[in-house]
């Protein structure tokens, strides 16, 4: 039996390379996805390796909740006599750390994408410095110097003696470089840039006076870290904790780890649709493999072989093309890995390189995915040629095996309801959850359903719809015209399964469209409505903020009446990560807009917070009620509600708290920063003036942009279409794979009419007529797809706008050019998709042709 | 007259020196072994011999689906060893019909539109009137619009012949064109096709195995290891049977 499967594959080299391409490239994906992520935790995780070489306890403040990049708050610097004093310390170090951007020669910000800008003082003591190096120079003394990264400095022909501007959390200074660092080997930290002072100046820098964020110990000889971080944890106040340098370095690479989980949870969902896909390819290939060896599995079964033996061979000889295409899909999966490297740095992430890993994991499901799909896509093929009676090896008749039509109206009608009705309960039904499906789960096993639901009941319009398309082809082209018109209809199965294919990842990129256009129209909209302001000054790229000496200095400005800041601080809720919004609650009725629904912003002055009132209905939370919010400074607050909001366009934060709240509950990296300034113009003052006043203002702070409302809306908009670009990049894999599939389908359909190409060469037609009516057909097919996508899509597009009009999506905008754009894509992808067929078919050898059998 | 005597300007097709040969060294087989041969216009000729005979092969070269190993074919006064593929294909479409013992008809079109195939793939108009008149002598009318799959083995080749005539072909090539057919519908077909030359003066070639068939035929050709070894004029099937008794075939 294996060796009958064996043959058979071998026998169709180009069949097999065909069919396994799809399952090559939905594994290659999740492989790469699985090297991708892996290849930047390994990355981290040395790295966090060595920042601890030599360090034996991390002693710092203890935190009930660890969220956002705060880390854990300071401590005072009255600690480090507690832990020198303990019995086994050899030698213990404060040092501070925080936010620093360094300017490069032209006075702009030198900000990576991703990786932060680091500040801190640093270490006196060698034995305690980790992997910091001193390169060249010296240490810096006083308020008046720097040390930087040795890449920072080389990237930006920064030297020492040079003088250079940085920016830290209490404004912007000059420093004169007197030192470069490496880390070990490395340039710099992971691609952070690195401003280091000494203590003193850190901790004025970073407001931190009297304050240490960690403090670093070495053991004396012979005393383990574990014993003397207990030693030191007993000597500790409250507040303060100690832990060993391993798990620090652990629990720092994890909480990486963690942060990468959503990347890699995003690129899997993108992946398994790419798996989906090539699914309907498989299975259609099997089917049509199954029909063209009808009479050979007929012939089989009437020299003996039993049904289940027949599913055997089948399934055999697919469990094999799995085995094969996975292999080749995980060493894929390194070419996806090394694109996706690219397309990150392409997109400004910054990833340090490092070898690419290949984690048992990642064997184990490529291979598990690869098979089951292949095996499973198989069956039911398998299964039907079981069926096949064996009178008919002598019939020359073919026999219908197929799901009758009405049966498939029925299954395909239930399952669209049952599709449907999931989907709209993980829309529109509030906290949706059965069983372990939530509202996440019911939308995407909802789809599936639409999707299968929606490709078997495809075949029954296929007919008109094609004939529909191809009615003014006779007109164009007449003759290969209604070949290809007529050939697209008769299996329409086939040619149902094979569009559907293209379908599902149209579909997905135009919900994409429609969804970023309601997006955009609604941000759009609702930023006219609520931004009073006249200017906005927002901090570019990740550098996570900017120091609020620029808004103290555009408030004093006699050009500018009101400016108000925005500050960013991460909470825990409910186990989760959520941010908040800290607003200058004197001055935002007159920038920003807020529709405040019950209560006040003058009530935020004292303390507690304001809650979109989406959030609030949700919860049932009313005014006087509490919010319990995990702080990582302060522990658990239970924080009263003075408010609700139903404008949150230009905040962009559900919950928003007062500035004294803000500054009692929040400390750390990224939180002594302004986000965004809403700036307002003094009555009178021309625009170009007031313009003119911030952006002279600002220019200190290099890593800002003004921006007026136009061009506020303008980079909300930009916003969402870089966001578009990389889904609908995403999506690109699952539409190549459907046009393998068309190619597929196309190479079985002309090796199937090989006499009926034969005749039509020997009565006249050239070479080109056949390409062109190979190539109609395609087309015809691909864009039977583009238009079943975009119907799916816009029902898809409308629905979740629909369901997130609460979210401030109200405006349901459906972008026709990029939509009507999308059939002419699909009708391109079948152009391409038919090259090789056609080619195959032109050549085909007359004589050969017409006495083929 | 005889095939090989066929003056030059009278002859519809020929072959010079025909050689065909198929695989090499040890194995090589010649399936034409320098052949002259030449079909007269507005004359039905038929190619007889036992399988492997090259009569097959024969046609196919004449015809411009297959090439010789070496000499000379015309179509005409064109040479088809010339031809670029492109120029054959137009040979194909213009000047020679085809009729094949099965598989003649396109399954996704009509009768009347597998009737105007060569027609159809030039992009030329058809002559109304001769279509009528090929139609109806064939007695399709009332088909015309169904598909192939509705019609008889005998309504297929009907209309694969009315095909190969709509076009006014210099030469029409018949392999077993009845080959499939009960002997009531092959007796009709091969009638029609003697009536076509008869009448419109076709020229038609015809490749069979039964001496029925050949005897509707205006010469007999026999074939046999690749060489001509005898013709008949005016053919009976009793006269066919008892040449073909000398060849033991």
């Amino acid at each position: 039996m294996i060796r009958t499967a064996l043959k058979t594959i071998f026998a169709h080299k180009l069949r097999l390379a065909l069919t396994a391409m799809s399952v090559v490239l939905g594994v290659g994906f999740i492989a790469g996805t699985f090297i991708f992520t892996d290849t930047i935790d390994n990355t981290f995780g040395d790295l966090f390796e060595d920042v601890f070489a030599g360090q034996d306890v991390i002693v710092q403040g203890e935190t009930e909740f660890d969220v956002g990049f705060a880390g854990p708050p300071p401590m005072p610097a009255e600690v480090l006599d507690i832990v020198e004093a303990v019995p086994g310390v050899e030698a213990a170090e404060g040092s501070v750390g925080g936010f620093a951007v360094i300017y490069d020669n032209d006075g702009e910000a030198i900000v990576p994408t991703g990786p932060p800008t680091l500040g801190g003082s640093w270490s006196d003591d060698d034995r305690l410095a980790g992997n910091v190096e001193l390169r060249e120079g010296r240490r810096s003394v006083g308020p008046n110097e720097v040390v930087i990264d040795a890449a920072t400095a080389d990237g930006n022909s920064l030297a020492l003696g040079n003088v250079v501007q940085i920016q830290t959390p209490t404004g912007v200074n000059e420093y004169e470089i007197v030192g470069i660092v490496g880390f070990g080997e490395s340039d710099n930290l992971a691609g952070a840039t690195f401003a280091a002072f000494d203590l003193e100046t850190a901790q004025a820098l970073f407001d931190l006076e009297g304050q240490l964020s960690t403090i670093v110990v070495l053991a004396e000889d012979g005393v383990s870290p574990d014993l003397l971080r207990s030693n030191i944890a007993q000597a500790l106040p409250e507040g303060v904790e100690a832990v060993t340098a391993a798990d620090e370095a652990e629990a720092q690479s994890e909480a990486l780890s963690d942060s990468l989980g959503f990347l890699r949870t995003a690129l899997l969902v993108f992946a398994l649709v790419a798996v989906f896909v090539a699914t309907f390819i498989i299975q259609n290939t099997f089917r049509i493999i199954v029909r063209q060896r009808q009479r050979e599995l007929a012939l089989m079964r009437a020299v003996g072989a039993t049904p289940s033996q027949v599913v055997w061979m089948v399934v055999i000889e697919a469990v094999m093309v799995g085995v094969f295409a996975s292999i080749i899909g995980i060493l894929f999966g390194f070419v996806v890995a090394s694109g996706l490297t690219g397309a990150m740095s392409a997109a400004g992430f910054d990833l340090p390189s490092s070898t690419a890993p290949l984690a048992i994991r990642t064997i184990v499901i490529g291979l598990t995915v690869g098979i089951v799909v292949t095996v499973l896509s198989a069956l039911l093929p398998a299964i039907r040629a079981s069926k096949i009676p064996p009178v008919a090896a002598l019939q020359d008749t073919e026999v219908t095996l197929r799901m009758s039509d009405r049966r498939r109206t029925l299954v395909g009608v239930v399952g669209l309801v049952f599709g449907g009705a999931l989907m709209a309960a993980g829309l529109f039904v509030a906290s949706f959850q059965i069983g372990p499906i939530n509202e996440l789960l019911a939308i995407g096993i909802g789809s599936l359903f639409v999707f299968l639901s929606v490709s078997l009941l495809s075949s029954l319009i296929v007919k008109p719809v094609a004939r529909f398309l191809g009615w003014p082809l006779p007109k164009l082209d007449h003759l290969t015209g209604t070949l290809a018109t007529e050939n697209t209809v008769r299996k329409p199965r086939r040619t149902a399964t094979t569009a559907s294919a293209l379908m599902i990842g149209l579909a997905l990129v135009a919900f994409f469209f429609i969804l970023g256009d309601s997006i955009k129209a609604s941000a759009g909209s609702a930023i006219e409505e609520g931004l009073r302001a006249d200017y906005v000054v927002s901090v570019d790229g990740f550098s996570g903020g900017f120091s609020p000496s620029l808004g103290e200095h555009l408030a004093e400005e006699p050009e500018i009446s009101d400016v108000t800041f925005l500050r960013f601080g991460f909470w825990d809720r409910e186990g989760s990560d959520e941010f908040l919004m800290a607003v200058d609650t004197e001055t935002i009725d007159e920038t920003i807009f807020l529709d405040v629904q019950t209560g006040s912003v003058a009530a935020l002055t004292d303390g507690g917070v304001l809650v979109f009132d989406t959030i609030a209905d949700e919860e049932g939370w009313i005014l006087g009620d509490t919010v319990a919010m995990g702080l990582a400074a302060t522990g658990l607050q239970q924080v009263e509600i003075v408010g609700t909001f139903a404008e949150s366009n230009v905040v962009q934060a559900n919950f928003l708290v007062g500035e004294k709240f803000y500054s009692e509950n929040f400390s750390g990296f990224g939180t002594d920063l302004d986000f965004v300034l809403a700036v307002k113009a003094a009555d009178g003052v021309a625009p170009d003036a007031a313009r003119a006043v911030v952006e002279n203002a600002a220019a200190e702070y290099a890593n800002v942009t003004v921006r007026d409302q136009v061009e506020y809306r303008q980079s909300q908009e930009d916003q969402v279409n870089t966001i578009l670009i990389m889904f609908n990049a995403l999506l690109g894999l699952a539409v190549i794979i459907a046009v393998f599939g068309i190619t597929n389908t196309l190479a079985l359909s002309v090796f199937e009419r090989t006499r009926e190409i034969g005749l039509l060469r020997a009565v006249g037609m050239s070479r080109r007529q056949i390409r062109r009516m190979v190539r109609w057909e395609a087309i015809i097919v691909a864009i039977i797809g583009s238009l079943l996508g975009i119907v799916v899509g816009l029902v898809f597009g409308v629905a979740v706008t629909g369901a997130l009009s609460s979210q401030g999506i109200n405006v349901l905008s459906i972008p026709a050019v990029q939509i009507i754009g999308l059939v002419l894509f699909g009708a391109f992808a079948g152009l391409i998709a038919a090259i090789l067929p056609a080619r195959k078919a032109s050549r085909l050898n007359i004589l050969e042709a017409i006495s083929y059998e | 007259m005889t095939t090989s005597t066929v003056p030059v300007d009278l002859a519809a097709a020929r072959m010079e020196q025909g050689i065909k040969t198929y695989g090499s060294g040890g194995a090589e087989v010649r399936a034409l072994d320098s052949i002259n041969v030449a079909f007269e216009k507005g004359q039905f000729t038929a190619l007889m011999g036992p399988s492997g005979s090259g009569k097959s092969t024969l046609l196919h070269c004449i015809a411009g689906l297959d090439t010789l190993t070496s000499g000379r074919v015309f179509v005409g006064a064109t040479e088809l060893n010339t031809l670029s593929d492109k120029d054959l294909t137009l040979l194909r479409r213009k000047k020679v019909g085809f009729v094949f013992q099965a598989f003649n008809l396109i399954p996704t079109l009509t009768a009347r539109e597998n009737i105007l195939l060569p027609l159809l793939i030039a992009g030329d108009d058809h002559d109304t009137a001769w279509f009528d008149q090929v139609v109806g002598i064939l007695g399709l009318g009332d088909r015309l619009t169904h598909r192939p799959s509705e019609l008889s083995g005998g309504q297929q080749q009907r209309v694969a012949a009315a095909r190969a005539l709509v076009a006014r072909p210099e030469i029409i090539f018949a392999d077993e064109p009845s080959g499939n057919l009960d002997s009531k519908s092959a007796a009709e077909l091969l009638g029609f096709l003697r009536r076509a030359v008869r009448e419109f003066g076709q020229t038609i070639v015809m490749v069979t195995h039964d001496p029925v068939a050949a005897s509707y035929a205006d010469h007999v050709v026999f074939l046999e290891d690749g060489h001509t070894v005898g013709e008949l004029n005016d053919p009976t099937a009793d006269s066919v049977i008892d040449r073909m008794k000398q060849f033991g075939g």
